[in-house]
């Protein structure tokens, strides 16, 4: 059974679809990339299943519950983490307090919401430095987050959704705007997630997708044009058309 | 952490010997009412425009029930404390169905909702006149009629209530609403409900409003008009961002300031706003984080012109 299903997922913005009946599967432990062009609606769809956006028609069902419409903060407490293309982070709290809060808004309970002090919650602690040793950022955990360099920045955005135990991470352009070596090292970072979590993988580089992806759907104008495994996202005629163009010929 | 609590028992000590007594008083009132405010407005981002719905609401309930009901002092401000909490709760839930400058108006539109109300019902406020005779019945058999035991109780309450806001704002809420206040997608992303959590900052500050509204009714032994006009809401904005609103102890120094130049330069100098008007202007332009802020500045740029020039070439004037 897949932990994830979307069945005709449809967003509308007026006259625009944006996502256009989206029916996907995505298997517990594996990783499934999402490509296709700039405005191909990929990060609506993203937007769709973490409950950013409310879906105009269609069904998302997560571990046997439907979803679809839950209001982002109900998602989340399912297990579901994001990041975010555009890096999302609280730049006046420190690098810890950014993975922390992700930490504490998993807790089954909010036992001392108001009165225990932040720093008496060891387990927290511990997990959230886990997830900044995860990224490489425990050694900068104390310096304020608007501090850090991008490229870091793009790392603690990860360790944000890595804090939060997930059970289903969706990565959204985790590479974008960084250098060719930033990049290298987040790919590196992003294969060694693979298999301890489930994953939903946004990429525009397509070299990167088809090396570390199980699975890939090809989304053109709103719509999947095309799913399978690399290698035989790499013999579809219609990606080629579509997208991948000359980079996969050449 | 424990330099500033030296520093704010040294001030309540030494305050009444060069402050008259009930500006004394003021000052730490004040203060109990900028704390509250600065857990919205400093914290979680909220520029509240009507903390003196919450103030005046409770010291007209006390007032009322210590006037006519012969209420003790700690029930009073218990009470106090529950309706400045109950009306904050009640408004705040309206307020944060919106965001930016429509939360702001509607803390302002309902301030003046309350105001009109406590103007018009004049049968239980007194309307323009105020409710007067206020008593101030002793505390646990202690009398606190005199102006320097009501200064003790009142400073003591101040103390107590500084502690509890030290403790929340250091607690997992202080967090989540300092996240909320740098970045309110990704706080509801992580798990967190917005909306819920500027409600809970809305009762909190709330509570410490009403605690603060019955002390200045106890005070001057009347509850005026003006406790629960938009004037009132907008000074104590006014000071705590005088005193810096991204700081804990921003609303006391702020409290300090405002009160004592509207009580003391007021006497000497009819057209004191104007020097409020200048420090506002200062502290916007030049110390976003108010009193604060310049202190932590200074100190900085004192050690650096300390310093040997060879160590810091960069920082020589």
């Amino acid at each position: 059974m897949p932990l994830l299903r979307t069945e005709r997922l449809t967003k509308a913005f007026g006259a625009l679809t944006a996502v256009n009946a989206v029916t996907l599967e995505v298997r517990a432990g594996s990783l499934h990339s999402v490509i296709g062009p700039n405005g191909a609606g990929k990060t609506t769809f993203f937007n769709l299943l973490t409950g950013q956006l409310a879906p105009t028609a269609g069904r998302i069902v997560f571990d046997g519950h439907d979803i679809a419409g839950a209001p982002p903060h109900e998602v989340a407490h399912l297990g579901i983490a994001r990041s975010f293309q555009r890096t999302s982070i609280f730049p006046a709290l420190s690098i810890f307090d950014n993975v922390w809060l992700a930490a504490f808004a998993r807790q089954p309970s909010w036992r001392g919401l108001a009165w225990r002090r932040a720093d008496r919650y060891p387990e927290l602690s511990d997990k959230a430095v886990a997830a900044l040793r995860d990224v490489g950022l425990d050694a900068k955990a104390g310096r304020p987050a608007r501090e850090i360099s991008h490229g870091e920045q793009r790392q603690l955005e990860l360790a944000i959704a890595l804090a939060a135990t997930p059970r289903l991470l969706l990565l959204d352009e985790p590479a974008a705007g960084l250098s060719p070596d930033e990049t290298q090292r987040m790919v590196a970072l992003v294969r060694q997630l693979k298999g301890r979590y489930t994953i939903v993988l946004i990429e525009h580089k397509i070299d990167v997708v088809m090396t570390i992806s199980d699975r890939i759907s090809v989304m053109h104008f709103g719509s999947v044009i095309a799913e399978g495994t690399p290698a035989e996202i790499q013999r579809n005629a219609d990606v080629r058309r579509a997208y991948l163009g000359g980079v996969v010929s050449a | 952490m424990s330099r500033a609590w030296l520093a704010i028992l040294a001030a309540v000590v030494l305050l009444p010997v060069f402050v008259r007594h009930a500006i004394a008083t003021e000052i730490w009132i004040f203060a109990i009412f900028g704390l509250g405010l600065n857990l919205l407005m400093g914290y979680t981002g909220l520029l509240s425009f009507g903390q003196a719905t919450f103030f005046g609401s409770a010291a007209y309930v006390a007032g009322y029930l210590l006037k006519y009901a012969g209420l003790g002092v700690i029930p009073a401000l218990v009470i106090g404390v529950i309706v400045g909490a109950a009306s904050a709760a009640a408004v705040g839930y309206l307020c944060v169905q919106r965001s930016g400058l429509y939360f702001i108006m509607l803390t302002f539109a309902l301030n003046q909702m309350f105001y009109f109300t406590a103007y018009q019902w004049t049968t239980v406020t007194g309307g323009e006149d105020g409710m007067p005779g206020v008593p101030r019945p002793a505390i646990l058999g202690v009398d606190i009629h005199g102006p320097l035991a009501y200064y003790v109780a009142v400073a003591a309450l101040f103390l107590l209530s500084l502690a509890v806001m030290k403790r929340i704002v250091e607690s997992p809420l202080g967090k989540i609403l300092q996240a909320v206040r740098d970045n309110e997608p990704r706080a509801e992303a992580l798990g967190y409900d917005v909306r819920r959590m500027k409600l809970l900052a809305f009762v909190v500050a709330g509570a410490f409003s009403g605690l603060a509204g019955v002390l200045y009714a106890m005070l001057f032994g009347i509850v005026p008009l003006e406790a629960i006009g938009f004037v009132f809401s907008g000074n104590v904005v006014f000071a705590t961002l005088i005193g810096g609103s991204g700081s804990l102890y921003g609303p006391v120094i702020g409290s300090f300031v405002f009160i004592w130049l509207s009580e003391s330069v007021s006497t000497v100098w009819q057209r004191w706003p104007l020097l409020l008007g200048v420090a506002f202007v200062v502290v916007v332009l030049f110390f976003r984080g108010g009193v604060v802020e310049a202190w932590a500045r200074l100190w900085t740029w004192r050690g650096a012109a300390r310093a040997p020039a060879t160590a810091r070439p960069d920082a020589a004037p």
